[in-house]
């Protein structure tokens, strides 16, 4: 069994034992069973799965980091929300004020991306929630 | 009788100046509980950080990154005073202030530019006092900042000292240590000391851990991470502070207003009590002379 853990910065939003856990790294999705070697990994925008009892809990996370050491995974994370309170229309309308928004220089450029991504990422992560 | 009224009327008015008191415990005792709460959900995350900082290091790595090296010019600096709105909390925002005032001369005199930046109406009201005049204020950091507002903060400070327009950053806030213990200190956030890696449990030496992308970018995003963390617990310590000095305060004064009013009660009986003895002596003086 694996210890689940997800900590932002305001509270500890979930702390359960599961069977295995799916989440988004910086350049695709990880899945951790138990047994996993530890690991130490950067994560990306978009959801969480963890498996436990067959149902499966939805979360949505963004970014921070994940560590893995006998079997249990804590994440820590700046953002975090059960997939369920993800507001599709709010993300919808950040997307479009992202996608509008002018950059001209690297930097603004990266912050643009780094909206538009985050907010792709909750819409991905709310439509499968539904 | 006048005597008597008076007495009478200011023991009133100390009875509902001690509700208010009184009120204003019980309130910041409500609120002092869910900052406290908040705090320790803070430090939940803030310890792991530091493990997740531990076994980095632990891993072989060198631990460079732009926010730990200390910018050799002393070109400008920055001063954060995290202060409270309201008053009525004892020597809280006194105490800031007499921390803050002596480290804005030094850094005024030392350092090229200097920038000011106050959290609270009670700071910002003290500084404009003195004529000076702070560059960015902030009083919507209530008993609970969010960490959403805080990073907007922090990120501007990352931004600014990683393009060299910013070479240190201290911070004036209230300490939480214990229920008993908390006081005004200075920090220097940036140029960040050290991550805090704790060297203490050496048992598990060297876990062979795997590094997704790598340990060198890991720790890219570990450094700015703990800094908003850092700093996002200076507003938290504030918070819980802040409250336990009005706590403190306002328990002190509703205490001092039971003592004032069973003086007062003790006083305004006595005035009382000699008014009916006069009385009942005129009357008998008064009899006495007409049974004559």
């Amino acid at each position: 069994m694996l210890h689940c853990i997800v900590v932002t910065p305001e509270q500890t939003l979930y702390d359960q034992t599961a069977e295995f856990a799916a989440m988004m790294l910086f350049d695709g999705e990880i899945g951790i069973a138990p047994g996993h070697t530890p690991m130490i990994g950067r994560l990306g925008y978009g959801e969480m799965r963890i498996r436990r009892g067959g149902q499966i809990d939805r979360l949505y996370v963004e970014g921070g980091f994940v560590e893995v050491l006998d079997d249990e995974v804590s994440v820590l994370t700046q953002r975090a929300m059960p997939a369920a309170e993800v507001d599709e229309a709010v993300a919808r309308e950040q997307l479009s004020a992202a996608r509008s928004r002018r950059a001209s220089t690297p930097e603004t450029i990266a912050q643009r991306d780094r909206a538009v991504e985050q907010c792709r990422a909750q819409l991905r992560t709310a439509r499968r929630a539904r | 009788m006048a005597k008597a009224r008076a007495l009478d009327r200011r023991r009133k008015s100390i009875r509902s100046i001690r509700k208010i008191t009184r009120t204003m415990e019980l309130i910041s005792t409500a609120r002092f509980k869910r900052a406290m709460d908040r705090t320790i959900a803070a430090s939940a995350y803030t310890k792991r950080i530091t493990l997740l900082v531990g076994h980095l290091a632990r891993s072989g790595l060198e631990v460079t990154h732009p926010l730990l090296q200390t910018h050799p010019e002393k070109k400008s600096a920055m001063l954060l005073v995290l202060s409270a709105n309201r008053g009525l909390c004892g020597g809280y925002n006194s105490s800031i202030l007499r921390l803050a005032y002596p480290r804005w001369e030094e850094l005024t005199n030392i350092w090229e530019r200097a920038t000011l930046e106050v959290a609270g109406k009670r700071g910002i009201s003290a500084f404009r006092f003195r004529k000076i005049q702070p560059d960015q204020t902030f009083t919507h950091f209530e008993d609970k900042p969010s960490f959403a507002e805080v990073d907007v903060l922090a990120t501007r400070y990352l931004e600014a000292y990683v393009a060299g327009a910013l070479d240190r950053l201290d911070v004036v806030y209230t300490k939480f240590e214990s229920l008993s213990r908390q006081h005004a200190v200075v920090e220097t956030l940036l140029p960040l000391a050290d991550l805090g890696a704790a060297p203490a449990e050496e048992e598990r030496t060297a876990v062979p851990y795997e590094f997704l992308p790598s340990a060198a970018s890991i720790l890219e995003e570990v450094v700015p991470t703990s800094f908003r963390v850092k700093l996002f617990k200076c507003f938290l310590d504030a918070a819980v502070s802040e409250q336990i000095a009005r706590m403190v305060a306002m328990k002190a004064a509703t205490e001092n207003a039971d003592g004032m009013i069973s003086h007062l009660s003790m006083a305004y009986n006595r005035a009382r009590q000699g008014q009916i003895t006069s009385e009942l002596l005129e009357i008998i003086g008064g009899a006495e002379a007409l049974s004559k």
